[in-house]
């Protein structure tokens, strides 16, 4: 059943050195392997080398060493022409935190247009791809307005949306949400777990732990490298491991955890309230 | 409880008698309490911002006062740099207003301009720095070789170097990751008790308010709609859904808890308040078994 999108082999990378100062190594040699269509959380504290990672994917950066292939071409090949990486970067999409920095024109629908403009797009195939764009982010009736009349969730809409107008075969969030309000996320990830739907493969960063509960599979960061790998269900139930990595656990996971060292017998470990409300009543009404 | 800063019928509007007239705030009054942490919790837009930057003069009130101990802040604007000393105000993501050569030049801007000698500026380094944990080695480090936390933390020692008074924060952990946030508000929170101050911070975060939150004020389309105790806020979480709020994870698992059928106290928003309720209903159903 495996057909990765994504295979990195032995990356490393280090930020190159500063004055009298050594070069600063972020990524220690990653193996990693990302299967298509999947919604992979990436969780780990800052400096951890998450937006590192995101930027080699999304070839800001090239990596001192080691191999990255996606969706089966080789990304870090040195051979690679100007134009070959400019097709390739159509391929990836970004997100990132502030959605002030990421919006160009003074009008959404302009753009939405901006990506499929450079791609050197007839106008009535820009148009097309606009409007279904708008149509994927929910944002048809906004197509007209100015970007500083929309609220920070919307902007970020508006900005997967000229993503999307890309055609991107994979998104990369790095920290989407960290700057926006219960509504907003709630917004930005309906939008996430939609595209997802329709086979977009798509690596979240963040730092929220109910946002990564969300997830097919969840890889905890530190120091450069992966700590943890497994679907959110696994990975939750390491909170020592969490912590040590200066992350947490949802509320309800470390409840559980609380409640087990009491002696109650809660049983395996819940990452949503649902689960844990359920197990909760059937442990309290037997 | 005595209030130290309190809001009066405040109006303000943004671009007035322009097509673009927008009311920001109408009619609020709040009071915040001394020596408290009060949090201010409301979606983006609802004027929380605007609000803050009413506590220490940058906007002048339409309509309303602003009384700090009791006084007008407007009631001589020459003296307003003086109210700015006693509020600080923290800005969201305020690492990016950093701008001296070094960490100790960067706190030391604030103490500079209130004309304090350098001996005291020097200590009041120090002291801002140990609040906010920066070890004594980085203040001779450029403020750009620090990592973001550390930045965040820099900046935020900056204005504790002038000994505010009244310390308002704009989502000071926005960004950063569970300990950083962690280091944030444990740092605000030692302030606040070695200098009795009153402090007021915004947030999108209810986890972080039910944990540090003495006091909540609620906002929604320019006015405050609620105020009072963390219990009493949370309990209404009908009415913050409603308004693009939410309520900590853990009261919304007390809250299923309940509509399941299982007679249990909802108005929990602390693991430990949960811990000890389902503790609770545990022995009781021993005892009937």
């Amino acid at each position: 059943m495996t057909d990765p999108y994504l295979q990195i082999e032995n990356l490393s990378f280090s930020y190159p050195a500063q004055g009298e100062g050594e070069a600063a190594p972020v990524l220690h040699g990653l193996n990693l392997q990302i299967e298509r269509g999947s919604f992979v959380a990436v969780l780990g504290r800052n400096g951890s080398g998450k937006s590192t990672l995101a930027k080699l994917l999304g070839m800001i950066l090239t990596p001192t060493s080691g191999k990255i292939r996606m969706g089966g071409k080789e990304i870090t090949d040195p051979a690679l022409t100007e134009d070959e990486l400019f097709a390739l970067r159509a391929g990836v999409g970004m997100v990132f935190q502030n959605p002030d920095n990421q919006l160009v024109a003074t009008i959404v629908e302009e753009d939405i247009a901006f990506g499929p403009e450079n791609l050197g797009l007839a106008p009535e195939q820009i148009r097309a791809r606009v409007d279904s764009a708008l149509d994927t982010v929910g944002m048809r009736a906004y197509a007209k307005h100015a970007p500083h009349q929309l609220s920070g969730g919307q902007k970020q809409r508006i900005a997967i949306a000229g993503v999307i107008a890309m055609r991107p075969e994979c998104i990369l969030f790095d920290e989407s949400t960290a700057m926006l309000d219960p509504t907003g996320r709630a917004e930005v990830m309906q939008t996430v777990l939609a595209l997802n739907k329709e086979g977009i493969t798509e690596i979240f960063i963040t730092h929220n732990m109910n946002e990564a509960v969300l997830a097919d599979r969840v890889l905890v960061m530190d120091e450069g490298r992966i700590v943890l790998d497994g679907t959110p269900k696994e990975v939750f139930a390491q909170a020592d491991t969490l912590r040590g990595c200066g992350l947490g656990v949802p509320q309800v996971t470390e409840l559980f955890e609380v409640l087990r060292q009491q002696g109650l017998p809660v049983g395996e470990p819940v990452i949503s309230e649902e689960e844990g409300a359920e197990r909760l009543y059937a442990l309290l009404n037997q | 409880m005595s209030t130290k800063l309190e809001v009066k019928n405040v109006s303000y509007e943004y671009s007035p008698n322009t097509p673009f007239a927008a009311s920001a705030l109408t009619d609020v009054s709040c009071a915040f309490e001394a020596g408290m942490i009060t949090g201010l919790i409301g979606h983006t837009g609802s004027g929380k911002s605007t609000l803050v930057q009413m506590l220490n003069g940058l906007l002048r009130p339409v309509s309303g006062q602003i009384l700090l101990d009791g006084r007008d802040i407007w009631e001589n604007p020459k003296q307003l740099s003086r109210v700015r000393y006693r509020v600080g105000l923290v800005f969201q993501y305020p690492e990016y207003q950093l701008f001296e050569e070094t960490v100790s030049a960067d706190i030391a801007y604030g103490p500079k301009n209130m004309g304090l000698d350098g001996a005291e500026i020097d200590a009041r380094v120090r002291e801002a720095a140990e609040f906010v944990g920066l070890e004594a080695d980085l203040l001779d480090k450029s403020p750009f070789e620090l990592s973001g936390g550390q930045k965040r933390r820099v900046a935020i020692a900056g204005i504790l170097a002038m000994r505010p008074e009244v310390l308002v924060l704009d989502e000071p952990a926005a960004g950063l990751d569970p300990i950083g946030r962690e280091t944030i508000f444990d740092a605000v929170r030692a302030y606040q008790q070695a200098r009795e101050a009153t402090v007021i911070i915004v947030s999108h975060s209810m986890e972080d308010m039910a944990k540090y939150a003495e006091r909540l004020v609620v906002m929604s389309e320019s006015r405050v709609i609620l105020a009072g105790t963390p219990d009493e806020i949370f309990r209404r979480a009908d009415l913050l859904c409603s308004i693009g709020l939410d309520v900590p994870q853990i009261t919304r698992t007390m809250m299923r808890l309940s509509e399941l059928g299982l007679p249990c106290r909802t108005d929990i928003f602390t693991i430990e308040a949960a811990k000890e309720e389902i503790l609770r209903l545990w022995g009781k159903e021993r005892e009937n078994a």
